[in-house]
């Protein structure tokens, strides 16, 4: 599924601009267009799966709904090169894990977002994300 | 053969010959010498940049003092590449980065520093450019391709020095890119080709590696919304301001595009402790931009994805 992020840009480009000076060096290739950056949310899952791979890492992890099922989540990190000088390695989430994120939300409806921190069952807490923690 | 006819020949051969010289100098030949143990006896001479460095303060804590070199991060100065302090980096241990090294073009990734190249004194044909940028929501880096000079030395990924004789090799982790200085003498190319490094040579004075850079590629530019012209050149000076920090003064002059050279300073700090490692940027890239509109692509991957 391809999202075209283009509706949203329309109300907050100047704020977005604003916001991506602030953190864009941080981001080699990253693009921010896809998140709002001035938001910020936190959800509590278990990891469904990784991608330990440039130019991000990708997170997925199911949040029980009020269904009494689950919804998927995928978060946006930083690279793996960027990750693994500040504490990660590609085995730190392993499949099943809880862990609690907090993050800069997708700006279309979708759930997930940029990852901006992490803390998982064992109080451990991951930073470094794609956004600057 | 009578004798106006021999000097005609002569004369005939003696332009030939001519001709010749100044067709190798068109093309500007090169011959990359082999070093002698004497070239190589003489690195042990040169500062040690040896190593791998990153931007400001970047990376784990390492625990004790920040030097004070990182701590100011960025300073521009003179007329332009105002720098933009990163947002929460105090917390990342981080340098501000300044528009010295904005990255490339329409609006990526360096679009902080100086806004659309604010501070910088900009003819007025290139003023007139920058008032009717209009941003889009991504730039050619969400696409992989890399910001070449100068936002290209101001990633927040590490970059390796290597010091061989005439050579100094800079491998920059962030999109897999390298820069060719050579140290042997060779000039500026007359003619260079259009390159995301432009075409650099280096020399040294006293600790000081000046490294010159000119042909820049049409995708690089000097800020978000201020482009460069075939004139562009870049001067950098390396230094060690103490055994692992370096200092790193960058001029762009431009007689097309800027009124007057800008100058800005930024400073890396080396870190023994780690290698260069790998970031193939299309390795499993999920945004994307198109004519200005950007893209991500959020599904998730398959339970059997082998990545």
């Amino acid at each position: 599924m391809k999202i075209n992020i283009t509706s949203a840009l329309r109300s907050g480009i100047a704020v977005m601009c604003l916001v991506a000076a602030a953190v864009a060096p941080l981001a080699a290739h990253h693009s921010f267009a896809a998140f709002n950056m001035t938001d910020e949310k936190t959800v509590v899952g278990t990891v469904k799966q990784v991608e330990w791979t440039n130019p991000h890492i990708w997170i997925w992890i199911d949040v029980p709904n009020d269904k009494g099922g689950k919804d998927a989540f995928g978060f946006e990190g930083m690279s793996p090169n960027y990750l693994e000088r500040r504490g990660w390695s590609r085995t730190t989430l392993k499949i099943g894990d809880k862990i609690t994120v907090t993050y800069h939300p997708l700006r279309e409806g979708n759930t997930g977002g940029m990852f901006m921190s992490g803390k998982m069952e064992t109080g451990k807490i991951l930073t470094g994300g794609g956004s600057n923690n | 053969m009578t004798t106006p006819k021999r000097i005609l020949l002569a004369t005939g051969a003696a332009v030939f010959i001519a001709v010749a010289i100044g067709s190798l100098a068109v093309a500007q030949q090169v011959i990359t010498k082999p070093p002698t143990a004497a070239d190589w006896a003489a690195m042990a001479k040169l500062p040690d940049f040896n190593g791998v460095w990153e931007r400001g303060g970047g990376g784990a804590p390492r625990g004790g003092a920040t030097p004070a070199a990182n701590a100011g991060g960025q300073a521009a100065r003179g007329a332009g590449a105002a720098a933009a302090p990163r947002g929460g980096a105090a917390a990342a241990g981080g340098a501000p980065q300044a528009g010295a090294a904005p990255a490339r073009g329409a609006g990526g990734a360096g679009r902080g520093a100086g806004g659309r190249g604010g501070g910088l004194q900009l003819t007025p044909e290139y003023e007139a450019k920058r008032a009717a940028y209009k941003a889009p929501e991504d730039n050619e880096t969400a696409n992989c391709l890399p910001p070449g000079m100068p936002g290209i030395m101001g990633q927040p990924y590490p970059m390796e020095f290597l010091l061989t004789p005439g050579k100094v090799t800079i491998i920059i982790e962030a999109y897999t890119q390298v820069r060719h200085i050579y140290t042997d003498g060779r000039k500026l190319p007359a003619d260079p080709d259009p390159h995301y490094f432009g075409n650099s040579v280096g020399h040294w004075e006293g600790d000081t590696l000046v490294v010159e850079t000119v042909g820049f590629g049409p995708n690089t530019n000097i800020a978000p919304g201020v482009g460069h012209s075939d004139k562009m050149k870049i001067v950098e000076r390396f230094r060690l301001v103490d055994p692992d920090n370096m200092s790193i003064e960058t001029t762009i002059t431009d007689p097309v595009v800027l009124l007057a050279p800008t100058t800005s300073t930024s400073n890396l700090r080396r870190h023994r402790e780690w290698t260069i490692t790998e970031y193939i940027c299309e390795e499993n890239n999920r945004n994307s931009v198109n004519d200005g509109k950007a893209k991500i692509n959020v599904a998730i991957p398959s339970p059997n994805s082998t990545r």
